[in-house]
């Protein structure tokens, strides 16, 4: 699935942003499929804004973003239900987890949304993968960060996609922690053909980009 | 699984009190709205079956009101007749034939013995409530069958033997005993054998067949007025404000008992309407708590919902999912308050029955299909409620 952005700047931060040198905001982008995609930013940048608009959250943009040529804004609530379902997975920055629910439930809920990829029993490899196995029957408000992060991770691998968007992912995981979860990252992308687009502050060596972008 | 992490997650569990008395209230409204629904079934049974017990509502006796000035002259002519005919509440019309000629009857048997003038009357035997083979009659027959009213035979068995010291008479007594009738001729007097065979709550006449009266009218009769006094109507309901209203207008009068039943009638309508009016209202007030519910339960659960969607949940789902929390509840509700009214019926036919008032053991298919119209109608509703609170939260 190829992802282009044209032109696309947030509104309110229109001025701001246009005032410094961007490789993303009011650029012509095309995101080819299955590529790994590093977008640095310092603080304040609008990381977490751009994710948001990939995603659908936020609406108030210039510029379009395209998704095999069809423009995000014209999706109904339906169509993208499905998006979500099938080409976009995400980890968000604040996780948003269901902290009412145990760790499994919150990856479990992520798996049978869709008609499910994996067995259940994909949960419990994954788990022992990261080393959250122990904690997996916990509410996730009672994770600690790391945990959460390792939920909110293996979750957006259980489903479909074709695009993977993941902002600050490793923020709260020790460097041998992170060289476990990428390696499951890159795997899980791979079998699947798919692609992802990695928010960070600082540049990394998790993955081999295939794009460097400053935001 | 997905459903069981969304109960988790939008559980309904804050608002269980609540949805109780959503419930409460849906069935009491429900409660009402179908037994007047029942209630109106069985009233229009009583009124319009043709059952042998409510005969009396369904056919009526009509003459002219006998005044100072029609002394004599009070019969009906043709153009009344067919007047009367064309009217929409009458659905069958009969003629009352009365006997041209002078009727004597005698007992023939010495324990009871009797004489009395008499008359007698003919009507087409579709409007009779005797159905007996015994009721035919031609030349060659031995005896004239007769057709009395209970009335006559109340009459003398709690008055008029007990005041002159006769024995009374049963129903089966009187039909074995054959008693003589002589008619009077200009030539002197034909004797006959006549014989009660049924007796009569809708005419309160002596009856014979009608080609007896046909033949005898014929060949005893003295040709002075053939038009009839009195006619027999089968009508719908013999209590119609209409009909009343048209025999006041054309001087015409009739067992009034059988149409003041319109008074009661007047009374039970306005029950029956009280009864629809408080069935509706609560039924509203429980739609809108039923929504208010529905909007709570979907407002507490805003934030998952939010979620939810965002992880991808489609609206649909959602939608779906809801619709099944609240569905079988309503299902349920629906099924119970008609078992209730089922109940109630089953009993109120046995205490009814009793007083000598028949109705259906069991619920009308009015009743089943009000309840199934307002399922659909509650089903709509939430419906609506629910497609109207997940489209707002996105």
């Amino acid at each position: 699935m190829q992802l282009q952005l044209q032109n696309i700047v947030p509104t309110p931060l229109k001025d701001k942003l246009l005032q410094r040198h961007s490789d993303v905001w009011n650029k012509q982008l095309q995101l080819n499929n299955a590529e790994y995609i590093k977008i640095k930013a310092p603080s304040g940048t609008g990381k977490t804004t751009l994710v948001h608009i990939l995603y659908k959250l936020r609406k108030d943009y210039d510029g379009n973003v395209l998704l095999d040529d069809k423009n995000l804004a014209t999706l109904n609530a339906d169509e993208l239900a499905l998006l979500r379902q099938q080409n976009i997975s995400i980890i968000f920055q604040d996780l948003r987890l269901f902290p009412n629910l145990t760790a499994r439930e919150n990856i479990e809920l992520n798996r049978v949304l869709q008609q499910p990829l994996y067995e259940s029993n994909m949960t419990d490899e994954m788990a022992a993968l990261l080393g959250i196995m122990h904690i997996l029957h916990q509410k996730a408000s009672m994770c600690s960060y790391g945990e959460q992060q390792r939920v909110a991770i293996i979750r957006a691998l259980m489903q479909p996609f074709k695009w993977l968007i993941m902002d600050e992912p490793f923020s709260h995981l020790d460097k041998h922690n992170i060289n476990k979860a990428s390696a499951l990252i890159d795997a899980e992308c791979k079998k699947r053909n798919a692609g992802f687009l990695l928010t960070d502050l600082e540049d990394d060596e998790h993955f081999n980009y295939t794009r460097l972008l400053n935001l | 699984m997905l459903n069981q992490l969304l109960k988790k997650l939008i559980h309904a569990s804050s608002g269980r009190s609540r949805n109780a008395m959503a419930i409460v209230g849906l069935s009491i409204a429900l409660l009402l709205i179908l037994s007047a629904v029942q209630i109106q079934a069985n009233y229009q049974q009583l009124l319009y079956t043709k059952t042998s017990q409510d005969s009396i509502a369904d056919f009526l006796v009509i003459n002219k009101t006998v005044t100072d000035k029609n002394v004599g002259a009070a019969t009906l002519s043709n153009a009344e007749i067919n007047d009367l005919k064309q009217q929409p509440f009458i659905e069958k019309i009969g003629t009352l034939t009365p006997s041209r000629f002078k009727v004597g009857i005698q007992s023939i048997s010495k324990q009871i013995p009797f004489y009395s003038d008499f008359f007698f009357e003919s009507v087409p035997d579709e409007f009779l409530d005797v159905n007996t083979p015994a009721w035919q009659w031609n030349e060659t027959s031995n005896y004239i069958p007769m057709i009395i009213p209970n009335m006559f035979l109340d009459m003398y068995n709690f008055g008029f033997a007990q005041s002159q010291h006769l024995p009374q008479l049963s129903q089966d007594l009187i039909t074995s005993l054959p008693v003589q009738i002589n008619i009077q001729t200009p030539t002197g007097t034909v004797n006959y054998y006549g014989k009660v065979v049924g007796f009569s709550d809708r005419i309160s006449s002596v009856l014979v067949p009608q080609p007896f009266m046909d033949w005898a009218n014929k060949k005893f009769g003295e040709a002075i007025n053939q038009q009839p006094s009195r006619v027999i109507i089968q009508t719908k309901d013999a209590a119609s404000p209409q009909l009343a209203g048209y025999l006041k207008a054309h001087n015409l009068s009739t067992n009034t008992e059988k149409t003041r039943f319109e008074k009661y009638r007047g009374i039970i309508t306005t029950v029956v309407a009280i009864s629809w009016v408080m069935g509706g209202l609560m039924f509203l007030f429980a739609l809108i708590v039923l929504t208010l519910f529905i909007q709570l339960a979907i407002a507490s659960a805003k934030e998952e919902i939010y979620l939810l969607v965002t992880l991808g949940a489609s609206p649909k789902q959602l939608q779906r999912f809801l619709r099944r929390q609240f569905l079988p509840a309503n299902i349920i509700t629906v099924i119970v308050t008609l078992a209730i009214v089922a109940a109630l019926q089953f009993t109120l036919q046995k205490i009814l029955a009793t007083q000598n008032i028949y109705i259906s053991a069991y619920i009308s298919l009015y009743t089943i299909i009000a309840a199934f119209i307002i399922l659909l109608l509650i089903g709509f509703v939430n419906n609506r409620a629910i497609k109207k609170y997940i489209h707002y939260n996105n």
